[in-house]
């Protein structure tokens, strides 16, 4: 009798050992998801900066000036819904500007065309870590514990933005 | 990315053993110290007084255990881990950057022992192993850890895909192009219609048999054709099996200082990478094309991908000297084809340079570090431990 009340006290603790631990890992997962996001946001709306600023100073066509100009504006919103379909616009006008650019159809300060390449550079690889963070925040949360035991509490499900499959 | 910052590295084989990994890190750590950052290196070591680096830090002698069929030296254990940890405790990193944590070695002691920005790269390459059923729950939670991971190639990255399950940034192996584009012509060894072969020939996954027999078909074409052979190996050995012929056409130099490694390849029309298999990158293509070699090389997949199909460099059927033969052949009667490809090989090998290379990886630290805290003990960071402190 005694026996079969300590192994179930034993099993007890093991699983709240096991919870807890899976919880550890659930939570550091959430927090890589959360710190790459906000590390790439930084560098977008760097780079939305950046447009604005090339868009000023460089003697480009009006119509790139207002592509460039209305989709950096909107790329600094707050709202990431609105934001989505501007940064695929930053993404290509950007792009193109730049091949036109190397190719000397349009002139550039060297300056913007070397930073404008290294944080591309850099926001490829946040978008790459940050998908990563969130496949396997989602992997984690599709395993039958941490669904039957709610171990994701409110946690948001993490979401991928579509620019994110951009290529940039 | 302006500020300097305190990386801890951490090398799971011996470090006063030859090997790809080490010479990877030694030229990482150094480029990032030259740059300003501070570099602290923990890795097995076998003889202490041998390590002349002030920056490596030996966490004690590796023990040679065979893994992936060869013998690497690695550390485990009580000792190595409260070193570990010590080292962690000491160090004040901003981040640690282990790599190959799924060896049981140091870098996987790292991973544990450590909370905070961790990066990791992945050197190799290999098939699915039925092993991994039994240890990948064991390794999951562990390199979940990791604030983001590298892979060195394209195979890498599928071999971590297909046995954790997770993504990786692709970023090559480093090389110093600088120093193979100063390399000089060595007249002693350079006349026209030269072949060059690098490397320990007398392994037999490093294809010297494939050249050799493709040597009489390419000497019917071109009768001068001249082979140089560098590396260690025994060289009676070889030579034992070559049509007597052919025996005039061929040279050994033997094992060469970098310099000398960098002057052969401008010494070389053609450099022959006729590997079998067991190659994950193929670093010595990189070098071969910063010296401005014309390269033909098998086409396992580590060397299609690194040549881009075909783009930077010739590849033949793996094994097959007839094919070798006659890809050799047309790039030695072609001269204009031979430099064009040499040319657009050089300018390509620039993605290759520690530069670009380091500039890359930097930019994944700056990923993990983004959320701002530094790296600690983990258990320094368990729950209880946080409440009493609050």
């Amino acid at each position: 009798m005694s026996n079969s009340i300590l192994i179930s006290i034993l099993g007890i603790l093991l699983l709240a050992w096991y919870l807890s631990f899976s919880a550890t890992r659930l939570d550091r997962c959430h927090h890589r998801v959360e710190t790459s996001w906000e590390h790439l946001d930084a560098l977008l709306q760097r780079r939305a900066a950046l447009a604005l600023e090339i868009a000023r100073l460089s003697d480009i066509d009006p119509a790139t000036e207002m592509i460039l100009t209305s989709s950096a504006y909107q790329s600094r919103a707050a709202n990431i819904g609105d934001r989505e379909d501007a940064e695929t616009t930053l993404s290509e006008s950007l792009k193109f500007l730049h091949r036109n650019a190397l190719s000397g159809e349009i002139t550039i300060k060297v300056a913007f065309i070397d930073e404008l390449s290294s944080l591309t550079d850099k926001i490829r690889t946040a978008i790459a870590i940050h998908l990563e963070a969130i496949s396997s925040v989602r992997n984690l949360r599709s395993k039958l514990v941490f669904r039957f035991f709610h171990l994701a509490g409110r946690a948001k499900w993490p979401e991928k933005y579509h620019f994110e499959d951009d290529e940039l | 990315m302006n500020r300097k910052l305190r990386i801890g590295m951490v090398c799971p084989y011996g470090w006063d053993t030859p090997g790809g990994v080490q010479i990877h890190m030694k030229e990482l750590a150094e480029h990032f110290q030259r740059e300003g950052h501070i570099v602290s290196l923990l890795a097995p070591v076998s003889d202490e007084s041998s390590v002349i680096e002030d920056w490596v830090v030996p966490a004690g002698r590796p023990v040679p255990i065979p893994f992936n069929g060869a013998v690497a030296r690695i550390l485990f254990g009580p000792i190595a881990t409260s070193r570990v940890r010590q080292w962690i405790s000491t160090g004040e990193f901003d981040l640690i950057h282990l790599h190959e944590p799924a060896i049981p070695s140091l870098s996987l002691l790292a991973c544990v022992a450590a909370e905070g920005p961790m990066v990791a790269t992945f050197h190799a390459s290999a098939p699915k192993q039925k092993a991994i059923y039994a240890i990948g729950p064991i390794l999951e939670p562990i390199l979940e850890k990791l604030s983001a991971r590298i892979a060195v190639s394209e195979m890498a990255r599928e071999t971590l895909k297909v046995h954790f399950q997770t993504e990786a940034v692709v970023i090559p192996n480093g090389i110093d192009a600088g120093k193979y584009s100063r390399g000089e012509r060595n007249s002693d060894w350079y006349r026209p219609h030269t072949i060059g072969f690098l490397g320990r020939f007398d392994e037999p996954r490093k294809g010297l048999s494939v050249l050799l027999s493709a040597l009489p078909e390419i000497a019917r074409s071109i009768p001068d054709v001249q082979l140089l052979v560098a590396g260690p190996g025994d060289e009676e050995q070889v030579m034992k099996n070559v049509d007597s012929a052919m025996r005039s056409r061929i040279r050994f130099l033997g094992r060469l200082s970098e310099e000398e490694k960098a002057n052969f390849f401008k010494s070389v029309d053609l450099y022959v990478a006729p590997n079998i298999h067991g190659e994950s990158f193929g670093i010595i293509l990189a070098e071969a094309m910063a010296g401005g070699s014309a390269v033909v090389a098998s086409d396992i997949q580590a060397f299609s991908d690194l040549l881009q199909n075909g783009e930077f460099g010739a590849t033949f059927k793996n094994e097959s000297s007839k094919d070798l033969a006659s890809v050799a052949i047309r790039l030695l009667k072609d001269d204009e084809a031979r430099k064009a490809l040499a040319a657009r090989a050089l300018e390509y090998s620039k993605i290759f340079d520690w530069g670009t290379v380091a500039a890359q990886i930097l930019d994944v630290y700056e990923v993990a570090i983004a959320s701002g805290v530094p790296v600690t003990l983990a258990s320094e960071n368990r729950g209880w431990k946080r409440l009493r402190s609050e």
